[in-house]
């Protein structure tokens, strides 16, 4: 009695000769195999499907049905696993062999062979066979790590994003992983930050960079650094990782709802747009710069681009893969076909969904080559109705609480920055002093009022006291261009001037208050004939300037001019919210 | 799909022509056409005239070949590029990296 041992392999003996059958059963079993038998080809096929068999050795010619016809069949059914098959036949001749190759056969075996030729046979097809079973395992652990890789890194990146149901996103990837990312993030002053990129190549080489241009991405919008600082660092950071011929195409934008701009930085990535409501391309940005990783540092001359909006303007940015997409005809998506879809999503709003329908249509199918990738961002409204301007409003008291004042006469800490000449064009010290706050009182909610008072202070005494820049230039579309032009002018050849900002900390029991002071080396203004225009003109609703230190005013506890307007002085009070 | 590389000792010139499409399945052919090219101070030419599609892949082998150069203290000139394949170095700004002639 012979014991079945599960684990043995199987073999499947299809042929006619019952003589046959035997001898090659008792060659296989000296091998270590369990034996099947069928008559003919079609129970061999019957057979194959229900045990599944290891190793088949098949006759050609048989009634019912021949050798190739059943090899044919198993092969068939055998799908993804490789059902090594070997033909025993006394036909020696070239047809025969190509045929039975061309079946499906694994290789064959010409009557009469000795024992010896039929083991050595048997044990080449065993190597093949494992072989076999090895690349299909590593394919599959290959599978489950990409699953797994893909799936992290989508978690890392876009879902991550900032006001994810406001964008409207394609993201298509050619293979599992997209070299392609789109980031949003939320600055402190309550500016938005736009990313789309376009790594090269696709799959999981082009989608490594992806985490450190994200942490990257989110950490310096987080600290308040400008655009520019920040696509500065990601280039950086992309020179010293990237191999030379791999790179990072990348276009950014600031969108600010508080100034009704957008500032567009396109490195190497096809045109950006500034739709208008009515589905009008209000602007083109067009690249101004190498991809990112390229160069080791940043082309001077390239500057972000400003751009006035309005809010109900939509800003969309796509990469290469759309464009370039091609029908069966070999003919090219193209610019136009991609402009006209989205002007009717506009209409329907719903560019994202719009643009890929049509690109559908165009393509019929035709397997996507690269990654296809398009971002959506509406200019205003980015936060939830309830969540809105929640940065612009802090929990100011009605009245100065009583024990407040008992804490309230020598502060915690002070500090100091006096910025002079050139620096005052490079430096922008906002991100160094709500680190420094952030470090020794740490982090809170709070501190995004603070940082847009800081800002708005700091843009003041640079712009209208050292530069001397008149805000009324402002008021106009033409003038806004114009402003910012003169702006970096004035800004280049800055040599002397200084800028001293001083902050002092009081801690109260449930709060505190951060007294700011700013004081510029300008000649001043007429503090109060402009302050008055001001309120007049914006309670009418008509200018674009004034807007900050309007803010700045309702964000204080209090706000003051001193010296001719060249020392402003305020004091930002806040306080816990009582549980 | 080719390319073609020619050397001419008299004005120390090496020109490499691509026909048809620039893409990764070019990569160790476009590598092989340069990098036995030793000597210093030569003129490396890129002709891309014949050159009818160019993908991001192609640019990096173009950084590549620019590298070669640098380190050979050699010049490099992209030569005549299609229209096609120009709308694609415009976008990628790359006549700031290196002599473009059309």
């Amino acid at each position: 009695m012979t014991h079945i041992n599960p684990q043995t392999k199987l073999a499947l003996v299809v042929d006619d000769s019952k003589t046959q059958c035997m001898m090659l059963s008792a060659l296989l079993k000296e091998e270590g195999y369990r034996v099947v038998i069928a008559n003919n080809g079609a129970t061999g096929v019957e057979k194959y499907v229900e045990h599944q068999p290891d190793l088949v050795l098949m006759d050609i010619n048989m009634p019912v049905m021949d050798g190739y016809e059943a090899t044919r069949r198993i092969k068939k059914v055998s799908g993804k696993s490789l059902a090594p098959l070997i033909f025993i036949t006394s036909m020696d001749s070239e047809e025969a062999y190509i045929e039975s190759v061309e079946a499906g056969g694994d290789g064959i075996l010409v009557r009469p062979f000795s024992p010896r030729v039929f083991k050595a046979t048997i044990k080449s097809i065993e190597r093949i066979s494992d072989l076999y079973l090895q690349v299909r395992n590593l394919q599959q652990e290959q599978q489950q790590d990409a699953e797994l890789a893909e799936k992290m890194m989508s978690e890392v990146i876009e879902s991550r994003n900032f006001a994810l149901s406001k964008t409207g996103v394609i993201k298509q990837a050619a293979t599992m992983f997209s070299g392609d990312m789109q980031l949003t993030a939320l600055c402190p002053n309550g500016d938005l930050h736009v990313l789309l990129g376009d790594f090269t190549g696709h799959g999981l080489r082009a989608s490594i960079g992806a985490i450190p241009v994200t942490e990257t991405f989110r950490a310096m919008t987080k600290k308040g650094f400008s655009l520019i600082d920040i696509i500065a660092q990601i280039n950086q950071q992309l020179f010293d990782l990237l191999p030379r011929d791999l790179f990072f195409a990348a276009c950014f934008a600031n969108i600010s709802e508080h100034d009704n701009s957008v500032s567009v930085f396109n490195a190497g990535l096809p045109e950006g747009y500034l739709f208008s409501s009515e589905g009008e391309i209000k602007q083109r940005f067009s690249s101004i710069h190498p991809p990112l990783g390229i160069l080791v540092k940043l082309v001077a001359s390239a500057k972000p681009e400003l751009n006035q909006l309005h809010s109900t303007d939509r800003f969309v940015l796509i990469t290469d893969g759309i464009i370039e997409a091609r029908n069966e005809q070999g003919q090219e998506y193209g610019k136009s076909r991609f402009e006209q879809a989205a002007t009717q999503g506009i209409l329907v709003s719903d560019i994202a969904t719009n643009v890929l329908s049509n690109l559908n249509d165009f393509c019929q199918g035709m397997p996507q080559e690269d990654d296809i990738s398009l971002i959506d961002v509406p200019c205003a409204a980015w936060q939830g109705e309830e969540l809105a301007n929640q940065a612009n409003q802090p929990h100011i008291p009605e009245t100065f609480i009583v024990e407040d004042s008992f804490y309230d006469t020598s502060p915690s800490w002070s500090w100091r920055l006096e910025l002079k000449g050139g620096l005052l064009a490079g430096i922008n010290p906002i991100p160094i002093i709500m680190n420094q706050v952030n470090d020794i009182e740490g982090a809170g909610e709070h501190w995004q009022s603070l940082y847009t008072i800081l800002t708005e202070l700091f843009v003041n005494a640079l712009d209208h006291g050292i530069l001397g820049l008149d805000s009324s230039l402002k008021k106009s579309a033409e003038g806004f261009e114009q402003y910012f032009k003169e702006r970096a002018i004035r800004l280049e050849n800055l040599t002397d001037g200084f800028i001293i900002i001083e902050l002092c900390y009081f801690p109260f029991e449930h709060g505190g208050k951060m007294h700011i002071s700013f004081k510029d080396s300008g000649t001043g203004f007429d503090v109060f004939n402009v302050l008055k225009g001001n309120s007049c003109a914006q309670s009418e609703g008509l200018i674009l300037s004034g807007r900050g230190i309007e803010l700045v005013n309702q964000l204080c506890d209090t706000l003051d001019y001193q010296d001719n307007g060249t020392l402003v002085s305020a004091n930002y009070v806040w306080h816990n919210l009582k549980h | 799909m080719s390319v073609s590389c020619n050397i001419s000792h008299e004005n120390n010139q090496v020109v490499i022509s691509i026909n048809e499409r620039f893409d990764f399945s070019l990569h160790q052919q476009f590598r092989d056409s340069y990098s036995q090219c030793l000597d210093q101070q030569l003129n490396y030419v890129l002709d891309l005239s014949e050159t009818d599609y160019m993908d991001s892949s192609a640019l990096g082998m173009i950084l590549l070949l620019k590298d070669h150069v640098d380190l050979h203290a050699s010049q490099l000139v992209i030569r005549k590029p299609s229209d096609t394949v120009n709308k694609i170095l415009e976008i990628a700004q790359f006549h700031r990296l290196m002599t473009i002639e059309h």
